[in-house]
């Protein structure tokens, strides 16, 4: 029995020295052209589907990814912060990029291998040691769908033209917020210091966001002032759907009177600029809306302690009655 | 034998002490008695059943004690061991099931007695409160009224008539009490419960929250005003009047502040654009006696204070401190609205 315990002792001895060995002399080859050796690879890839089948979320947390305004949010997305690796549909991925270790997939083989809400994991949290990143603002998941969406629709040929981003700074800018509804603000009716100071925001990760962190960080600090003017509104009017009076009424009441739970929005959001504590919010999309309080009443956005009080108590009917009325509402 | 002597000397010697201690102390004891939150200072006919009735308890349980005591004196020191069979059985059955029988079915009548009185009907005024988180929502209803006088964190009533408090709560369980005017009751949401009273004499009471509540329960009071009836009219027709102009230049930037800073998304002052209903009706707020629920008293340095650091002062408020103001615009905002008369 001692022998057995003995010879053990030794080998792990020898097992820890050649660790130690390994590591510390540096004798691993790093190398990606040496490649894995025989298996190692299907090891990994099938731990890494399987890993990704067990996690991805539920498809009953997606929004509609057949909104048109969805898609082209990730489009828009997709042709800044993805294409790099994974190229755009129809065209070749860089030599330098073919040659990683693993090798990013082209996007028209990476959306057929997937389900949406698999490729929403994986958009979300990244690969480990395969170069793939996590989604920048990690409280943002609810962003990640646009590319989802965007992706969905590579998959079913169905996907429009990626915008061309090679422009200048402010063609880049309005690429989605003059040419965009649904998710995207309009700018035109917002304040030139306010715009700064959440693009500030959007960089420090003070004001989370992936999409707008991504944006802005592409943009040279130079150019920030000059950005914050001279927007127009949007190409069309896109809410003016008919929508229930009843829940408009709902949102008027909550907007000028509001409840003994919830403040009077336009005590904040109404008159003119001098004269409000808020942003502009009259006449915004109703998809945008909605997200924005939604994030404030989940305490995502917090950087003013005002405004998620005054979101803290909102229910989900009193959000898309508030929504339906802004959005309508005369900027 | 020597040990247990030793310890009754020991004792005597604490009661040698203790006399004079006990003499010296009542003072400070009885001190409490009086005072503008106290049950014993009473100044209204609900507190006066109530302290009649406390302190004839309070005889009489001072009398059954020196009773008692006297007893066991008497059996263990005086005529230790001699107590007669014959006497055990009555003395049982006559102390100590009949005697309490009978004192404690007199004071449980007497004490139900005085439980409709609690509720007795008013006079023609009805003042609804509603105890929030942590302040108290008022509406002043005049028999007749057909829309209540909104205002907040006090209480004023006439002296001389039945007044009628009509309790609900928000989110938690409250409890409504003036302890110089009469009992408490407890307030709930969703469900209305009733306490009438009748002050005796006028003057400043202090009211005070008397149902654990939250993190600022301790600081969660109200000032009661009871005022003769001609000026308690007067001031509630000023009271449902809307909030006065300032015309004075801080008062004016601070009025202009309020309104740009959002103040009015939670709080109404009638007669503005402020319309918000979260916290409380500040149209006469400087008219009051106390800012923040009995927080602290009225005044220019009251509110800088109250607006900058609210969440120090009253801790998980709802309200979040303004400390992004600088001085001077938390002096304006001050300035307007101790001068809300």
């Amino acid at each position: 029995m001692r022998r057995v315990f003995l010879t053990l002792a030794v080998l792990a001895g020898f097992g820890f020295a050649g660790a130690v060995a390994v590591v510390g002399l540096g004798l691993y080859n790093v190398s990606a052209q040496v490649g894995h050796w025989p298996g190692v690879s299907w090891v990994l890839h099938t731990t890494f589907r399987n890993s990704v089948a067990l996690r991805a979320p539920s498809m009953e947390d997606a929004p509609d990814l057949s909104d048109p305004d969805l898609i082209a949010l990730g489009a828009s997305h997709y042709a800044t912060a993805c294409t790099p690796c994974h190229a755009a549909p129809g065209e070749q991925r860089s030599a330098t990029m073919q040659a990683m270790v693993p090798a990013p997939p082209h996007i028209d083989e990476a959306v057929a291998h997937w389900k949406p809400n698999e490729m929403h994991w994986i958009v979300e949290n990244g690969i480990k040691m395969s170069g793939m990143p996590a989604w920048p603002a990690k409280e943002r998941d609810d962003e990640v769908w646009s590319v989802v969406a965007y992706l969905a629709a590579v998959k079913v040929e169905n996907a429009p033209t990626l915008p061309d981003v090679t422009g200048d700074t402010k063609s880049y800018c309005t690429a989605c917020h003059e040419r965009m509804g649904g998710r995207v603000p309009r700018l035109d009716i917002l304040e030139p210091d306010y715009i700064a100071e959440k693009l500030r925001e959007y960089r420090d990760g003070t004001r989370p966001s992936g999409i707008m962190a991504q944006a802005a960080s592409l943009v040279p600090t130079g150019e920030m002032a000059a950005l914050t003017t001279g927007f127009s509104g949007r190409a069309t009017d896109r809410d003016v759907a008919d929508v229930d009076p009843v829940l408009l009424g709902r949102g008027e009441e909550l907007a000028r009177r509001g409840t003994r739970d919830i403040p009077t929005c336009l005590a904040c959001h109404g008159g003119d600029a001098a004269n409000r504590r808020g942003p502009a919010i009259a006449g915004q999309p109703e998809a945008f809306l909605k997200v924005q309080m939604e994030l404030w009443h989940d305490g995502i956005y917090d950087a003013d302690p005002l405004m998620h009080a005054a979101a803290r108590e909102l229910t989900e009917e009193d959000i898309e009655a508030l929504a339906a009325y802004f959005s309508r509402l005369q900027p | 034998m020597g040990a247990r002597s030793g310890e009754y000397g020991s004792l005597r010697r604490v009661d040698g002490i203790g006399a004079p201690f006990f003499v010296l102390g009542l003072p400070l004891f009885l001190s409490a008695c009086s005072g503008r939150q106290s049950a014993l200072d009473v100044a209204g006919e609900d507190a006066a059943a109530i302290s009649l009735l406390f302190w004839v308890m309070f005889g009489a349980a001072c009398l059954l004690w020196v009773a008692m005591n006297g007893l066991f004196f008497f059996l263990s020191r005086i005529r230790p061991g001699q107590f007669p069979d014959r006497y055990v059985q009555p003395l049982l059955i006559g102390g100590g099931i009949l005697l309490p029988t009978v004192l404690l079915a007199a004071l449980l009548v007497w004490g139900l007695g005085l439980l409709p009185d609690q509720r007795a009907p008013g006079d023609g005024l009805r003042i609804k409160v509603t105890g929030e988180q942590w302040w108290w929502r008022v509406e002043y209803w005049p028999e007749g009224a057909e829309a209540p006088v909104v205002t907040a964190n006090e209480i004023r009533m006439p002296v001389g008539e039945r007044v009628e408090f009509l309790l609900g709560a928000d989110k938690v369980i409250h409890s409504f009490w003036i302890p110089a005017l009469g009992g408490k009751m407890d307030m709930f949401p969703g469900r209305e419960t009733r306490v009438s009273l009748r002050a005796e004499r006028t003057g400043v009471f202090r009211g005070q929250c008397a149902e654990f509540c939250g993190a600022s329960h301790a600081w969660m009071a109200f000032e009661t005003v009871v005022m003769e009836p001609d000026t308690f009219d007067a001031w509630l027709e000023a009271e449902a009047g809307d909030a006065l102009m300032p015309v004075e230049g801080a008062a004016t930037r601070g009025a202009a502040l309020f309104l740009s800073q959002g103040c009015g998304a939670c709080h109404t002052i009638r007669g503005t654009e402020a319309v918000g209903q979260v916290g409380p009706d500040l149209t006469h707020v400087g008219g009051r006696l106390s800012l923040g629920a009995g927080r602290m008293g009225v005044s220019t340095a009251g509110f800088t204070r109250w607006i900058g650091h609210t969440e120090a002062l009253k801790p998980e408020v709802q309200m979040p401190s303004y400390d992004f103001l600088s001085t001077e615009e938390l002096d304006d905002l001050a300035q307007y609205l101790v001068g809300l008369k």
